[in-house]
């Protein structure tokens, strides 16, 4: 025994300092954390080189589908319009021309963000999906504000003590309000606070009051997705070491959830609320139509089906940046959350 | 430190030191609602820890040596619990404190490091911001003095470049590191008490050595229970240790007493286990069978069934009883067989 000591000793500090700095270097391979801001910049400019090859897919893609749903000459023309009538429209908006000038002419003012008249207006086909921008986004930003605040405190609540029975009762809710279709909600809400009670306009963005069904009716579907996430994963973070650790210097119960688990929970969170937001951009399309909402979904919805193909290139153009911005701002937000993501190889 | 002084700091008579810790007659039970009978993890255990003195508490994975370190600070997992004894901190009854003065008590009075370094932090928060979380706790000092605690305390348990570290996360950090931060936050507040549970025990062979140096350095006058399966940890760190066995305490006394002459068979049995370099044998001799598990309910002696020595007296259990300066629970203790 007195020889193992001995043995243990001559083990200096120098050496001892040494061996713990190599050690750290070892362990972390060539990897060395960036600063965020750098990384930040990186984010940014690999996503926008990804989305412009996406724009030109996603364009191309669409031009040709669009073309094997119909003619749009015939709808403009009318049930009256005769053979004269139709050739004259297919020239002047150059559908009469082989479709691979189409397309080379199609890609050509794409570029300079030009797609053309709306067929059925004759009104500039981007200029009218960025009227009707604002309108979409006042709706998706208080629905996705709206879900946030409801979602992350209710979900560490439920999933901090989830073997309590007020929680339980409150997950089965969750669980309940999760399985109710948007339209539903819609239509109840629309029933009650409009034909009944008289408090709600039930169609249109007449100011904020008219915000109220819309932005409900997305987030009563969103937010149990997430709450149920938050749920799972702070009754898993409340079981971590880390938390044990706490515990053992005294941390209140406040503090275990509130500084300790949810960020961890939140890691799980980001990836989901990112996906919501994009599929808000992309047009909440049934509520829009129940709550004849003047957004983007619903631009999207009638001009497939008059086949204005300039209006529904420019609206997935648009709808498409903005998603492709929704999934950087995820990144982002992943990298200020998990210090363990600002690691890069040098 | 030389191995002279370090003999010294040992001080292995300081029987007479005041004591600091006083456990008696714990007991922590985990009801089993599927089953009628509740299971016990701690079986009536006892101990002194006096001031200054380092106790090893060994045995086996399940002996519940880990959950009598976690019934000092209150934190027995539920549904387990404290159902018998008490815990005395100086003159002070900590078992039974509210939750609020329990958390006063947690990594002020009591300071605790726990087994795995590469889980035991929070990943997604900086060591500094970590370190001064326990200090604003328990310290009334602003956040910049808070900070300068922190850069204190991983400076004192020898980390290199410890201005830099309070910014760093925990995995920038090897697992040598991270125990040193482990222990920088069990140390932070001065507790009276430090507990450490496996604290060596996930790291590599020369990390472990570095640990147990630290332990002996910068601890060599600490008020210490350490925890370990590790024989070899024991005797380079403890002063006495506690041999626990099934829940309870089967032999104790100081470490060179016990691991010399081991009394109790469960003692000679580790201890003939554990590989050495000093001297030649033909091979390790393992105990045979298995410790007793939460099904077996045992009436007597629950080493037993494993015990080479047993007669018909051991059908009773026997008691921890004092024999000169030891404690030994056996019917046949050697020496006296």
């Amino acid at each position: 025994m007195t020889d193992k000591i001995e043995k243990n000793n001559q083990i200096n500090d120098n050496e001892e300092v040494q061996e713990d700095l190599s050690q750290n270097s070892t362990s972390a391979g060539d990897v060395e954390t960036i600063p965020v801001a750098q990384q930040t910049v990186r984010t940014i400019l690999r996503r926008f080189a990804e989305l412009i090859f996406l724009l030109l897919f996603v364009s191309t893609l669409l031009f040709f589908l669009l073309r094997l749903t119909g003619d749009p000459a015939a709808i403009l023309a009318g049930e009256t319009g005769d053979q004269e009538q139709l050739e004259l429209i297919r020239k002047q908006y150059g559908f009469d021309k082989p479709l691979y000038i189409q397309y080379g002419v199609f890609l050509m003012k794409m570029v300079v963000f030009d797609f053309g008249t709306s067929l059925a207006n004759a009104q500039d086909a981007l200029g009218l999906v960025l009227e009707r921008l604002p309108t979409s986004f006042t709706l998706v930003l208080i629905a996705f504000t709206a879900n946030l605040i409801i979602s992350i405190p209710l979900g560490a609540w439920l999933g901090s003590r989830p073997d309590r029975t007020g929680r339980k009762l409150g997950s089965t809710g969750v669980f309940i309000l999760q399985g109710i279709p948007g339209y539903i909600t819609g239509l109840i809400l629309i029933q009650v606070f409009s034909v009944e009670l008289r408090w709600l306009p039930s169609i249109g963005n007449q100011g904020p009051e008219s915000w109220i069904m819309p932005a409900i009716t997305l987030a009563s579907f969103q937010a149990p997705q997430v709450i149920r996430v938050i749920s799972a994963n702070v009754s898993e973070a409340m079981r971590e070491d880390y938390i044990r650790t706490a515990r053992a210097n005294g941390a209140g119960f406040n503090t275990l959830l509130w500084k300790h688990a949810l960020k961890n929970a939140m890691l799980g969170a980001t990836a989901l609320i990112g996906a919501q937001v994009s599929f808000l951009i992309g047009g909440s399309i049934i509520t829009e139509v129940i709550f004849a909402w003047p957004g983007l979904g619903r631009l999207l919805v009638t001009s497939v089906t008059t086949l204005d193909f300039p209006v529904v290139q420019a609206a997935v153009f648009v709808i498409s940046v903005f998603v492709y911005l929704s999934i950087t701002a995820t990144d982002l937000a992943f990298i200020f959350i998990d210090p363990r993501l600002r690691r890069q190889r040098a | 430190m030389t191995l002279q002084t370090e003999m010294e700091n040992r001080d292995i008579g300081n029987l007479d030191n005041e004591v600091i810790l006083n456990v008696k007659d714990v007991v922590v039970q985990f009801p089993r609602p599927k089953k009628k009978t509740p299971f016990n993890a701690v079986n009536g255990v006892s101990f002194e820890l006096r001031k200054g003195e380092t106790l090893g508490l060994v045995g086996e994975s399940g002996s519940g040596k880990s959950m009598t370190a976690l019934s000092l600070l209150g934190l027995v997992p539920v549904p387990g619990r404290i159902i018998e004894g008490s815990i005395n901190l100086r003159d002070r009854r900590i078992d039974n404190l509210p939750i609020n003065e329990l958390r006063k008590v947690r990594g002020n009075d009591l300071g605790m490091v726990f087994q795995d370094p590469m889980t035991g932090l929070n990943p997604v928060r900086n060591i500094g911001s970590q370190l001064c979380e326990s200090v604003i706790r328990h310290q009334n000092v602003s956040k910049s003095e808070a900070l300068e605690i922190a850069f204190q305390a991983l400076d004192d348990v020898g980390i290199p470049s410890a201005r830099d570290r309070l910014e760093a996360f925990p995995h920038e950090l090897s697992g040598g590191l991270r125990q040193r931060v482990m222990i920088a936050l069990a140390l932070i507040n001065h507790p009276e008490v430090i507990i450490a549970d496996e604290a060596t025990t996930a790291l590599d062979a020369t990390i472990q050595a570095q640990i147990l140096d630290l332990f002996r350095e910068r601890l060599a006058n600490a008020t210490m229970i350490l925890i370990t399966h590790d024989m070899g940890v024991a005797a380079e760190i403890c002063d006495r240790i506690a041999v626990m066995y099934a829940g309870r305490i089967v032999e104790t006394g100081t470490i060179e007493e016990v691991l010399s002459s081991p009394r109790h068979p469960y003692t000679m049995g580790l201890l003939s286990a554990v590989p050495r370099f000093d001297i030649r044998r033909p091979k390790l001799v393992p105990i045979p069978g298995q410790p007793p598990t939460a099904e077996d309910i045992v009436q007597g002696c629950a080493f037993s069934s494993r015990c080479k020595f047993t007669k018909e007296n051991c059908a009773e259990r026997p008691l921890l009883e004092k024999r000169d300066n030891r404690q030994v629970a056996c019917w046949f203790p050697k020496g006296e067989v």
